[in-house]
């Protein structure tokens, strides 16, 4: 099904290939990439049955050994990324073992479908963020794997700080149909920083 | 004529970077660094506007922005502020409020006629008789007012941005820079907001009798925690230390754990006749001009001083090069200070006990009359004229406190110091130091800073280290004149530059009776021009207090609400941000021509093909679905996942339908009323799973059904989850004889009538994307709505595409959906009900269930059915075929009475009629009734009630 899959974005962006994320900014379009959700009173314990290592704190995000992130958003609900060049196969595992009968209390949310992802990385990230979220996202108040479930340029957004190496990095989840129009606010965002749109292969760089 | 002085000073001016640009047409040479104002001002130009009223020059007051004598107009921009506008090349500058020209403006005589203008003339003159506003309301709008508004002006790019600190400190003068040093150097995150270019305040002007505070903007500029916001003003403080900042396009909304307020005093004026001419300026205007731009501002000076910092600005007078014709001095025994010594040592002539009590001149003062103050407010009839081109006036302060009085509180004022002062009251967080706290002396205006910093330390949990000494004198006695108003016999004399009031204007005011304040206020706009009362609140309170026989303290001051300074609506506007949905396929509508539509914040495609003749396209798409087949993107239409073993009974609670014994793999209509029995959305429920419902939803209300699923899942905590995945899935309809067709070879679900009838939902894969299939007939046709994951919904829509191609498939938009549903008489839900209606009234009792016990809105409708129907919704057809169209909204009346109105009609090309839906009363509710419509031009035409469906009454080709 993969290939038949496309970007959320209408128009594929033009990206810099070389840039230097870091000093600059980078946003990148990793809709292609494999994100899945559950949410309900049993999710937190199918997903423990499933082997993935999820602390009690909400609002937080759960690094995995196999490379997947569990952001935490509630009690109750769970968005799971796939790792920056991941192939799926953790996130699709998942997709597959759930069904309505065995995952008492739990239940399977499209993510891949619902939200565009989105990663923001750059030391002005937080700055550029600043001019479109209410929230303070300075890494020295918002701290790594932190999550802010929150509004960005008028929109309902999850975002959580995933740091590449040392350089300040977000991931920012939102309503899929309006990919546009939150990708012409960042770029909008970010040029005053120097920010352009990159590859996933530039984020790598980072790392 | 340059007045620029050779001596270097300037220190915001950069010599070795000229400028130019034009006011009033002609070229003006100034630096980089230099104000609009500074700039004329160096080039001899004092006249920079008209006055609002008597058209009177105007020159700058205070040369710190704070006064609309300097207001301006730009081509894009009318009440600029020109001695905070830089002075940039190309910039094309103008004076405000004149006709002819700016030195020689026709409507200054109106001024020979002042007399007869008092406040509220107009309310007195022409309002009477009746409607004789309507004729004078443009003339008096035409010659009062300020700068005229382009509205062919370009846009510019405004925005916001949020910012957050332990600390705001709003003032960069000697005690804001001390209490963020304090704070700072404690561990606290600062942020510094200043309005001039560069750090300092009063430090980079005036002149301190005590203190000094060297190197203290070096260590604010060195320190890390300190975030220096240079060039920026804060135009208001709000609940929880919320503040709005403006600096150049932008808007700041900043979030302080605590705020100090160190906005420092404002020099206030002197009240004599013609105390508004150019060249009549506040004493810090003049040091201003000569330390911050170079310029030194006239050639011979009187000074009127009440306090120290008049001798201060004599000595800086006579430093710059301008001869000091006299220090006149109110007091009549003035105390000696160090700058009045040094006055006298310089030779500079004294005149204490005196006041001016008149100015000279036509577009700049000329000359004065000096008076002896005989008693309060009163100078002798006679006195010494003495030329000048300049007139400093250093008579008092009022603390700049408008933004603590944003929280609510009223400046008292102190009676021994003549001062307006913060009594204290304010909220937790908020605190002020320096001027604005009445600190007037440098060294106590550091201290309290250093006790700031150090408070909001403490508060912080920081290690604030011992706390600073309190300053033993504030400096604030002999400061202020308790009374440096002057009125003239022949009047002129201005209490409020803004709006043209003079002394005797508050006093008849006062004498209509107006005699509280906020009365006097409002009835002669005092302080209600740009200004905002900076220059005249305190003037004003002392007027109205003697007038009144109280003291200023009773007397109070108004309301202070912001903005401080006037704000932008573009600022305001900012950055727009308008979230914008496009479903999946949107790149194919727009590769296929679609002509886009708005519905809520979706765009979609309201048909396809030539925008110039749009009803013939849409007919034709219309006749493609009748007739073979078509494509309708049907992504906006809101999907809900109810799952859990309480799914159906949520639902039976929910909707008006029954959904208990609903059998797994069929759809059921759903429609949803609030509690007062209203219709506010519907859809249909599919039983994917004994546990699982998809519910959708109309595309402008899923989401107000979502908060409401959520809303009653909390309330009845039944076993069930709710999720909006209308964006995760893509929605596509395929609908026409011909739809089996098509479809069929690209999917793996046994699409034949017995397999799957009508109303019936299956899952399965088409063109090899895992799709849900809903066979549901909104157009009345055999068809099929196709729910694949979003991202491959531009994949599915190009396999049907392709595989309709042999039979003529055509896409179809929202206005041929619209068409073919009104043949199907189904109703709109927003369109053809309203806040209202109920299902009775919208003959839809084949939606309600009343086998079951309760669902939300039940009860209402039962009760309104025991009333009686009001109205019904019924279909009808024109009497005469021939007769205008009736359009939606249109009234259907009979006599006098209104029953109803019409919802939606159309010319239907299937049925080659008028057809449409309206509401009439239930006794012209049967088949065959007639009633009138009323259409445009008031024409009554008549139609028929028929019955439903006007398209296919059996119901057969959606079936087939």
């Amino acid at each position: 099904m993969t290939a038949t899959r496309r970007s959320f974005l209408h128009e594929p962006p033009a990206v810099e290939a070389d840039a230097t994320v870091a000093a600059r900014m980078g946003l990148a379009d990793l809709s292609l990439g494999a994100r899945t959700g559950f949410k309900g009173p049993g999710a937190m314990d199918w997903l423990a049955g499933q082997g993935l290592a999820i602390g009690d704190a909400a609002n937080v995000a759960y690094p995995q050994a196999n490379g997947l992130l569990v952001a935490k958003l509630a009690p109750t609900e769970a968005l799971i990324l796939d790792c920056l060049g991941g192939d799926g196969a953790g996130v699709d595992a998942l997709d597959r073992a759930w069904s309505l009968e065995t995952a008492g209390g739990c239940y399977l949310l499209p993510r891949r479908d619902s939200h565009v992802w989105l990663r923001v990385a750059g030391d002005a990230a937080p700055a550029m963020f600043s001019k479109i979220c209410a929230v303070d996202l300075r890494p020295a108040r918002f701290s790594n794997h932190a999550i802010a479930q929150t509004s960005v340029a008028r929109l309902n957004a999850i975002v959580v700080r995933d740091d590449l190496g040392a350089t300040p990095a977000f991931h920012l989840l939102a309503d899929s149909a309006s990919a546009d129009y939150l990708w012409r606010c960042l770029i909008d965002a970010m040029a005053e920083f120097g920010g352009v749109a990159v590859a996933e292969d530039a984020l790598y760089r980072q790392l | 004529m340059t007045m620029r002085l050779e001596n270097g000073a300037g220190r915001l001016i950069d010599r070795d970077k000229p400028v130019s640009f034009t006011f009033e047409g002609q070229t003006v040479d100034a630096f980089d660094g230099d104000t609009v104002a500074s700039a004329l001002l160096a080039n001899g130009i004092w006249t920079l506007s008209r006055s609002f009223k008597y058209h009177r020059p105007r020159g700058p007051l205070t040369m710190a922005g704070h006064d609309a004598n300097t207001l301006v107009q730009l081509p894009d921009e009318p009440n600029v502020l020109a001695d905070r506008l830089a002075a940039a090349p190309g910039l094309e500058v103008r004076g405000q409020n004149y006709a002819g020209s700016l030195t020689r403006d026709r409507r200054s005589l109106i001024g020979a006629v002042g007399e007869f203008l008092p406040v509220g003339f107009y309310y007195r003159a022409f309002y009477k008789p009746r409607g004789a506003w309507k004729f004078w309301e443009p003339i008096v709008r035409d010659f009062a007012g300020l700068g005229r508004v382009n509205v062919e002006s370009r846009h510019g790019y405004y925005d916001k941005q949020y910012l957050f600190a332990d600390l705001v400190v709003v003032g960069g003068g000697p005690s804001g820079l001390s209490a963020a040093l304090q704070a700072a150097r404690a561990g606290l995150e600062v942020i510094l907001i200043d309005e001039m270019p560069a750090l300092g305040g009063a430090l980079n002007y005036a002149r301190f009798v005590n203190g000094h505070a060297d190197g203290l903007v070096d260590a604010v500029v060195a320190e890390p925690n300190i975030e220096v916001l240079s060039g920026a003003t804060c135009t208001g403080w709000f609940a929880d230390n919320w503040l709005a900042v403006m600096r150049g396009n932008r808007l700041y909304k900043l979030r302080a754990k605590q705020v100090v307020v160190a906005t420092g005093a404002i020099e206030q004026p002197m009240v004599f006749r013609n105390n508004d001419l150019p060249g009549v300026v506040v004493g810090s205007a003049v040091q201003r001009l000569i330390k911050l731009y170079g310029v030194k501002p006239g050639t011979r000076a009187v000074v009127a001083a009440a306090n120290a910092d008049g001798y201060g600005v004599a000595l800086d007078l006579h430093e710059a090069g301008v001869e000091v014709a006299a220090v006149v001095d109110l007091r009549p025994d003035p105390p000696r200070c160090a700058f009045s010594d040094r006055c006298r040592d310089a030779g500079t002539r004294i005149i204490a006990g005196h006041a001016v009590a008149e100015a000279y001149g036509r577009d700049r003062v000329a000359g004065v009359t000096v008076s002896e103050i005989v008693c309060e407010g009163q100078c002798a009839p006679s006195g010494e004229r003495i030329d000048c081109d300049l007139l400093c006036l250093s008579v008092g302060y009022a603390p700049a406190a408008a933004l603590v009085c944003h929280t609510g509180l009223k400046l008292g004022y102190d009676g021994d110091t003549h001062m307006f002062r913060v009594n204290g009251g304010l909220p937790d967080g908020l605190a002020v130091s320096g001027a604005v706290a009445g600190a007037h002396a440098l060294d106590a205006a550091l201290a309290q800073g250093q006790r700031a910093g150090w408070a909001t330390a403490k508060a912080l949990g920081a290690e604030a280290g011992p706390e600073p000494a309190a300053p033993n004198d504030l400096g604030n006695r002999g400061v202020n004149h308790p009374w440096p108003i002057f009125p003239h016999p022949k009047g002129r004399d201005f209490i409020d530059f803004d709006e043209d009031l003079t002394v005797k204007d508050i006093n008849n005011a006062i004498a209509d009776g107006y005699r509280e304040i906020e009365l006097v206020k409002r009835f002669s706009t005092v302080g209600m021009g740009p200004s905002q009362g900076r220059h005249s609140a305190l003037n004003t309170a002392r007027l109205t207090a003697k007038a009144t026989g109280r003291d200023v303290a009773k007397v109070g001051t108004t309301t202070v609400r912001p903005p401080v300074l006037p704000e932008k609506f573009a600022v305001l506007a900012g950055r727009a941000f308008t979230p914008e949905r496009l479903t999946p396929m949107h790149r194919r509508h727009k590769d296929l021509g679609a002509t886009m539509m708005v519905a809520g914040s979706w765009r979609r495609p309201a048909f396809y093909g030539d925008p110039a003749s749009p009803e013939e396209t849409i007919r034709q798409e219309a006749l493609a679905v009748r007739n073979g087949v078509g494509l309708i993107d049907v992504s906006t239409l809101g999907g809900l996942e109810v799952r859990g073993p309480d799914a159906a009974e949520f639902l039976n609670r929910l909707y008006t339908f029954a959904y208990k014994k609903q059998p797994v793999g069929r759809a059921r209509y759903v429609l949803m009323t609030d509690r007062t029995g209203a219709i506010v959305d519907d859809g249909v429920a599919c039983r994917l799973h004994e546990q699982h419902f998809y519910v959708t939803a109309t595309t402008g209300g899923v989401d107000a059904v979502y908060r409401q699923m959520l809303w009653w899942n909390a309330q009845w905590r039944l076993d069930v989850d709710v999720a909006n995945v209308t964006a995760a899935y893509a929605g596509i309809n395929i609908a026409g004889p011909h739809a089996r067709a098509v479809l069929a070879p690209l999917c793996d679900v046994d699409l034949s009538t017995e397999a799957f009838p009508y109303m019936g939902v299956r899952t399965g894969a088409v063109a090899g994307v895992p799709a849900r299939l809903l066979r549901v007939g909104f157009v009345g046709e055999l068809g099929y709505e196709i729910h694949v994951p979003a991202g491959c919904g531009e994949a599915v829509w190009d396999a049907l595409m392709a595989a309709g191609a042999d039979h003529g498939i055509r896409p179809f938009g929202v206005e041929a959906q619209r068409l073919l549903r009104l043949e199907k008489g189904h109703i709109i839900v927003g369109q053809d009900s309203d806040g209202l209606t109920h299902p009775y009234e919208a003959d839809m009792a084949w939606a309600v269930s009343r086998n079951k016990p309760f669902f939300v809105g039940g009860r209402s409708i039962e009760i309104q059915m025991k009333r009686g129907l009001a109205r019904k919704l019924v279909g009808f057809t024109l009497v005469d075929p021939n007769a205008p169209m009736p359009k939606e909204c249109h009234l259907v009346v009979r006599g006098a009475e209104i029953p109803g109105r019409v919802t939606s009609c159309a010319w239907s090309p299937v049925l080659e009629k008028v057809i449409g839906l309206a509401y009439v009363a239930p006794d012209q509710a049967d088949m065959g009734s007639e009633f009138d419509i009323k259409v445009e031009g008031g024409r009554l035409v008549k139609a028929v009630v028929v019955p439903l469906p006007f398209y296919d009454p059996d119901n057969q080709r959606q079936a087939l």
